[in-house]
């Protein structure tokens, strides 16, 4: 992981809110400032509350003594780092919404340790793992280092093989991995949703009561649904406009190429004009939402076939414009550990990896940037900020065009609800996080929303449409790509 | 009462969502900061309203039933530890701010408000709320109450309890009363605010609570000074105090502490023997003149660095130095236990030597952090709890450090509380009579012993006789007590 | 008292024969005659003397300087006072550390005297001469500084003190920051010897500032008094004391500031420019600063002072409610002062037509307690005591003062009948 974020360079932020004193206390957690993490907007409905002890969640009665195996357990070196201070508590969300020990990082933990030989594998347990988002805000906070995001990741896994999950949510979780790591797949189901959304079935059946009869996760998945644009298809090779600086390949991922081609379309655009002769080879999914769930086998298997796509490319680096997937293709290295075969390759590999902004950066700029007057929001995706520690070299990419502003977010820190698949699976907590979310960006006063994760931009819009509020939102490479080409800032707002 | 009935009673005040009853999720309540105490509550209720609170704690009370108040758990001394058979109130989800009142420069709010936010709450108007203990962003205001709080600030603003002016408690009998005044000064009676304020909630849980706001200074100046050894550190710190400078703040961290802290948060610390930060406030002209005078004194003293801060971002740099502090002995080793002692400051050099003999007697490095002003150590024993025997080395060699606090005329606990980790030592600086007369109090507030018991105190002392049939207490009949 | 040669002689042996006297009507309390005075000279001596006490059933008033024993109702029951004048040792002052240990008998003036020679204070100035240490705790004293350095509680640091029935127990330590068991010292503040005899008490010490000045502006109105009060209070100036004067022929506002050298001119522009909105600011020569001192023994003979607490911010309305229930009552315009920064405010009026004044305080009452104030008889003649009480009813927290009460003195033998609620 690279270096935390320098939270003291409080100019980068242009925030002055907070004493000094205060400003420190946050940058000893690794937040900017004391407004970074979660205040005291409101608590969670009592709904949700009711959900974190059990009620009406899908509870199967399975139990496997102890709680974890022999194959990747959480590692107990990594647990015991672990000084129960609680410093991670006020960035944990589940721990802002919910207010008790379980649902919070030290919790969690807690909880871990005791399964390694003193508790089992039951539907407690794995209810709040299962509630944890995997935001790894607490990775950021904690002082002592402690490495939660390996500790989770081990804990799904072994949740995935000792857990006997309830027959609708296992049919649940499996449809989601049926289609969203495919992209033919989620092509051939957008074609009858572009009829869904172009006739307004969704809102006929919102009207009819009938939407509301539909179990929670159906609507949450319903409520997410993206307006499709027509598809922006991107080469296999792009030559670089003038001097060649560098030869990348790109990732051009799954829900990003389906939904968002115009983001990829925008992201290669950027890179051209910046110098790469950029590489789309024909690919797959990279594994993000299978690593983060814990599907050990599937989340391996997506990792191999990434790095044989990419491998005999001759590349300088690997560019991803999604920070999920950047941050589970920066992984390779440990998730294949034990494969003799891939183990040198994927740290090879991963060593390459590069968040485009992290990239655009890192290269610094040669095109011209013509003015964008427009004053934007910038929200720092759970795992471009805390996972890879990337929020300077996007605000700084961004700084560089004229006119441009950036807001930051109140409870920067606290993540939207979006987490890969959980607004699909636990769609309440995700839903009060989401609201909490667009309320503070609605309070920025921005006129758009920028930020690097598709999964980020559905739940924000989705968010607002419940608030019956809109917001256009956009991808820093949307944004790059309109001022180096000269185009007006309305462009950005359709 | 059998437990089934006591989980409806509760859920009957709370709904489901504010009771935990089941097993793991009971266990990760069974501790505070401290992990080396634990035990598994009965049951954990979560009040939202101090109405709540008050219903439980009078269900609590008839049923004879013991508890303890828990904030954020961030506590150092355990003095959240549940006790066994009893119920643990947690205060996390009563954290609204109630009221703000700069014209009286007050604030009120509930027990689970978050330190940090009370400043928050009134940045904008250009106030704070002085008391800073290093876990401000986690541990909350009604913690703070219980353990009287202090920070790197109290030298010049005080503690906790010169800063709060009003509390509602709930008294271990379910009954509700108003101490303290709050607004108007000088209320007639006993102070019983003053006497609630770091009782460590012995007393009662307090559900509304009213604050001072201090007005933010016209100046701050903030230096970092390095010093080969702590002798040259101490020198400044006499120096400073010697001419009738009071600094906000004076913090001195060893070697070893610095190794650590660079480890962690790189804020790129001078390599030295000791170092201090040190920071002045107050209107501009005097800061300006008194600081002029500290750099002297430091410059007197031989430092081998000094840096001023030359903006905000800076002067967060070094504090956050500081503040990272505990959480940094992670990175260079395994275990640590974090002691808490007190000593005049005048002592200071000698103390240190003796810590530094007892650290090559026992073998085991002690990082030594604290607040220079005041003379409230916090020497962290690194250990490794795999190698055997070594925890409980380290607890031995945290104990003797105190009672070596104790021997050059200091006390058992600077701001992280007796609890249950420090009880063991009161014998050692409060006689029989001491600790006889401090039950007096405890008796009048709580009769029946429901309100933490086991904490402060080393021996249970009962409280006389009960009204009604006669119940024997479970440790009389062990034998353990004696009716007092 | 039984068998009262017994007692005396048993006391000799206690303090010693030259240690013990009759009482005289000099050492009556409103009206109440003790039988004896003794004065012991260590905390063993006190110790054993209300042993003595508890086994015969005596009621023990303590007194250091006797300079506030009016303060309180009139005692129930009153047989022996104990004496603290030769209780008078400062044990022990480190400047290094900031602190000091002395016996309550120590008179503050004298204390001060001695710290001085190191350049610090004891950051309480209460306006009564010849008070003691023991008796500023146990009336909670305090002057014009508590406005920066607050009052006993926020100096006090630990304490001896002994009980009703000689079991002594001490609290806090000598170092300023301490958790460690109740804080008892800050129990026994202003519990005006109804829970115990306070024998020793340890305080933090401040340095002595090195300059200071008094600055004062004349206000118009009761609003007046308080907007420049709050001008300066939400200032970043720092002020030592904000005193105000309000009486018929002269409304003063006064600040006193404290700095060193270098800073003071900067302090006195930044005061001054905050007050000469509201009217005529001027700096106070020394011989105007003594005499504006707060509210010393009335100038009148039969004047009665009634303490009033209330919320800083709302001067105005206290002293135009203060005005108006006079006028009402028909009593001549009241000499007020006040710590006007801390809500603390002192009316001075005339006793002679009792019945008034009785209205008056009852008005009074009646206004505060709605408002969440209190008001106190600070010095009244017997007669108005008898049918007003030096208290106001206590909220509800009157219960648990009780309890306290009945915790540290069963048997009801200290100060009975003088404090809150009867006790």
């Amino acid at each position: 992981m690279t270096d935390r974020y320098d939270a003291t360079d409080a100019t980068e932020r242009g925030s002055d809110e907070g004493t000094a004193r205060e400003d420190a206390m946050a940058g000893a957690i690794g937040a900017g400032s004391p407004e970074d993490v979660g205040q005291n907007t409101f608590a969670a409905t009592t709904e949700s509350l009711q959900h974190t002890m059990g009620k009406d969640r899908p509870e199967s009665g399975s139990y496997a003594f102890p709680a974890f195996d022999d194959h990747h357990p959480p590692d107990k070196g990594l647990i015991d780092d672990c000084v129960h201070c609680g410093f991670c508590l006020p960035t944990c969300p589940t721990y802002v919404l919910f207010g008790e020990e379980m649902d919070s990082p030290r919790g969690r933990i807690y909880l871990m340790n005791k399964g390694l030989d003193e508790e089992p594998m039951n539907d407690e347990m794995v209810r709040h793992w299962d509630l944890c988002l995997g935001c790894m805000a607490c990775v950021t906070s904690c002082p002592s280092g402690v490495q939660y995001d390996k500790l989770i990741e081990a804990t799904r896994g072994q949740i995935e093989r000792r857990y006997e999950r309830r027959a609708d949510d296992k049919a649940f979780r499996e449809m989601i991995f049926k289609f969203f790591p495919y992209p033919n797949r989620l092509r051939a189901i957008a074609a009858p949703m572009r009829l869904y959304q172009r006739f307004g079935i969704g809102d006929r059946l919102r009207k009819a009561g009938i939407m509301d009869r539909l179990p929670a996760r159906m609507r949450a998945m319903e409520a997410l649904l993206p307006d499709l644009p027509k598809e922006e298809k991107i080469l296999e090779l792009t030559e670089p406009v003038g001097e060649k600086r560098r030869r990348v390949g790109i990732l051009t991922g799954c829900v990003q190429r389906v939904f968002f081609s115009h983001v990829n379309a925008a992201t290669v655009r950027v890179l051209a004009a910046e110098g790469c002769e950029i590489v789309a080879p024909k690919q797959g999914c990279c594994g993000a939402l299978s690593t983060h769930a814990g599907r050990e086998e599937e989340s391996l298997d997506f990792a191999r076939k990434t790095i044989d796509t990419f491998e005999g490319e001759n590349l300088d680096n690997v560019i991803v414009n999604a920070a999920g997937c950047g941050s589970t293709m920066k992984e390779y290295g440990h998730l294949l550990r034990d494969d003799p075969e891939y183990a040198e390759r994927a740290k090879e590999f991963s060593s390459k990896v590069r968040d485009v902004t992290e990239f655009l950066h890192d290269i610094g700029p040669v095109a011209e940037r013509h003015p964008l007057p427009v004053e934007i929001a910038y929200h720092d995706a759970c795992h471009l900020g805390h996972a890879q520690g990337i929020r300077k070299q996007p605000r700084h990419v961004l700084k560089q065009i004229p006119g441009l502003g950036i807001k930051e977010i109140r409870e920067s820190e606290v993540c939207c609800g979006s987490a890969g698949i959980y607004n699909m699976v636990e769609p309440e907590p995700a839903a009060e996080l989401g609201e909490r979310k667009a309320k503070n960006v609605l309070a920025t006063g921005a006129q758009i929303i920028v930020t690097s994760n598709p999964g980020c931009t559905l739940q924000l819009r989705a968010s607002m449409k419940k608030m019956g509020r809109e917001m256009p939102a956009a991808h820093p490479m949307e944004v790059l790509d309109a001022s180096i080409r000269g185009e007006p800032v309305e462009k950005l707002f359709q | 009462m059998e437990r089934s009935r006591l989980i409806t009673a509760m859920e009957g005040i709370l709904g489901t969502e504010g009771v935990i009853h089941e097993h793991e999720q009971l266990r990760t309540y069974e501790c505070d900061g401290l992990m080396n105490y634990r035990v598994i509550p009965d049951l954990v209720v979560l009040p939202e309203t101090g109405e709540h609170v008050q219903r439980i704690v009078k269900l609590c009370y008839d049923e004879g039933i013991p508890f303890v108040a828990r904030g954020s758990g961030t506590g150092l001394s355990g003095g959240a530890l549940p006790v066994k058979s009893g119920v643990l109130i947690v205060l996390t989800r009563m954290r609204k701010i109630l009221e703000v009142d700069i014209p009286n420069q007050r604030i009120v709010v509930e027990p689970g408000v978050i330190n940090i936010w009370v400043s928050q709450e009134v940045a904008d108007e250009g106030y704070y709320y002085a008391p800073d203990p290093a876990s401000q962003i986690v541990s909350s205001i009604g913690g703070n109450l219980a353990e009287n709080s202090g920070g790197v600030h109290c030298l010049k603003y005080g503690f906790t309890t010169n800063h709060v002016m009003g509390a509602e408690v709930v008294l271990p009998d379910g009954s509700v009363t108003h101490i303290g005044g709050g607004l108007a000064p000088d209320a007639p009676g006993y102070d019983l605010l003053g006497a609630f304020v770091g009782s460590e909630g012995t007393l009662g849980i307090a559900t509304k609570i009213t604050l001072r706001l201090v007005r933010v200074p016209e100046s701050v100046q903030t230096l970092l000074a390095a010093f080969e050894d702590p002798e040259g550190a101490g020198g400044v710190v006499s120096g400073i105090i010697g001419e009738g400078i009071i600094p906000a703040a004076i913090e001195m961290m060893d070697r070893l502490t610095i190794e650590a802290v660079e480890a962690a948060v790189h804020p790129g610390l001078p390599d030295a023997g000791a170092v201090l930060v040190i920071e002045l406030d107050g209107p501009e002209a005097e800061v300006e003149e008194q600081f002029g005078r500290v750099l002297e004194i430091c410059e007197e003293n031989e430092a081998t660095e000094i840096r001023v801060a030359e903006d905000d971002a800076e002067r967060a740099l070094f504090w956050k130095a500081r503040k990272a502090a505990f959480g940094a002995m992670g990175r260079i080793s395994n275990d640590y236990y974090v002691q808490d002692g007190v000593i005049p400051r005048t002592e200071l050099p000698a103390v240190l030597k003796r810590i530094s003999e007892l650290s090559e007697d026992y073998g085991l490095r002690v990082a030594n952090v604290f607040h220079a002003g005041d003379g409230n150590l916090h020497p962290l024993v690194l250990y490794n709890n795999s190698t055997e025997g070594e925890a409980e080395k380290a607890e031995k060699l945290a104990g003797d450090i105190v009672f070596t606090c104790l021997e050059h005329g200091g006390s058992l606990t600077g701001e992280h509380g007796i609890g249950e980790d420090k009880k063991k030592y009161m014998p050692k600086m409060f006689t029989d009579d001491d600790m006889n007369v401090m039950q007096l109090l405890r008796c009048a507030f709580d009769p029946h012993q429901l309100a933490n018991p086991g904490k402060i105190f080393p021996t249970p002392r009962l409280c006389g006789e009960r009204p009604g049939p006669f119940h024997m207490h479970p440790l009389q009949k062990a034998g353990i007590v004696e009716q007092f | 008292m039984q068998t009262e040669r017994g007692i005396t002689g048993d006391l000799r042996q206690i303090v010693g024969s030259d240690n013990i006297r009759e009482a005289t009507t000099e050492d009556a309390i409103e009206g109440v005659q003790p039988a004896l005075v003794v004065e012991p000279g260590s905390v063993e001596e006190i110790s054993g003397v209300m042993k003595l006490a508890a086994r015969e059933g005596l009621a023990v008033s303590p007194r250091g300087g006797g300079t506030k024993t009016h303060l309180g109702d009139a005692p129930r029951q009153l047989d022996l006072i104990v004496s603290t004048t030769r209780m008078n040792e400062i044990m022990e002052h480190t400047p290094g550390d900031q602190i000091f240990r002395a016996e309550a008998g120590v008179r503050l003036e004298d204390l001060q005297e001695r710290i001085s020679e190191s350049d610090q204070m004891l950051a309480l100035d209460p306006p009564e001469s010849g008070a003691t240490l023991g008796g500023i705790i146990a009336a909670n004293s305090s002057g014009p500084r508590r406005y920066k350095y607050g009052t006993v509680r926020d100096l006090i640091i630990g304490i001896t003190v002994v009980l009703h029935d000689g079991t002594v127990a001490k609290a806090g330590s000598k170092v300023v920051k301490n958790v460690a068991g109740y804080d008892l010292s800050k129990l026994f503040t202003g519990s005006l010897g109804t829970l115990g005899i306070i024998a020793t008490a340890n305080f933090r010490l401040h340095p002595l500032p090195k300059a200071s000045r008094t600055v004062a502006v004349e206000v118009e109105s009761p609003q007046q008094a308080q907007e420049a009060t709050q001008s300066i209070v939400h200032s970043q100036v720092e002020a030592t004391a904000i005193e105000l004067h309000y009486a018929e022929d002269e409304k003063l506002l006064t600040v006193l500031l404290e700095s060193i050298p270098g800073g003071m001119d900067a302090k006195v522009e930044t005061a001054s420019f905050l007050l000469k909105q509201f009217g005529e600011v001027r700096t106070l020569s020394e011989e105007e600063e003594d005499h504006l001192g707060p509210l010393t023994p009335p100038a009148v003979a039969d004047e009665i002072v009634l303490k009033l607490g209330a919320p800083p911010a709302e001067l105005g309305s206290v002293l135009e409610s203060v005005l108006g229930a006079a006028e009402r009552r028909g009593l001549a315009h009241p000499r007020i002062t006040g710590h006007a920064g801390t809500g603390v405010t002192f009316i001075g009026f005339s006793g002679e037509d009792e019945d008034a004044a009785v209205g008056f305080v009852g008005e009074m009452r009646e206004i505060q307690t709605r408002k969440s104030g209190n008001v106190t008889l600070q010095r009244a003649p017997l007669t108005l005591k008898q049918r007003v009480s030096t208290w106001d009813n206590g909220g509800d927290y009157l219960g648990l003062v009780r309890r306290v009460k009945e915790k540290f003195d069963p048997r009801g033998g200290m100060n009975p009948g003088r404090y809150l609620g009867g006790l």
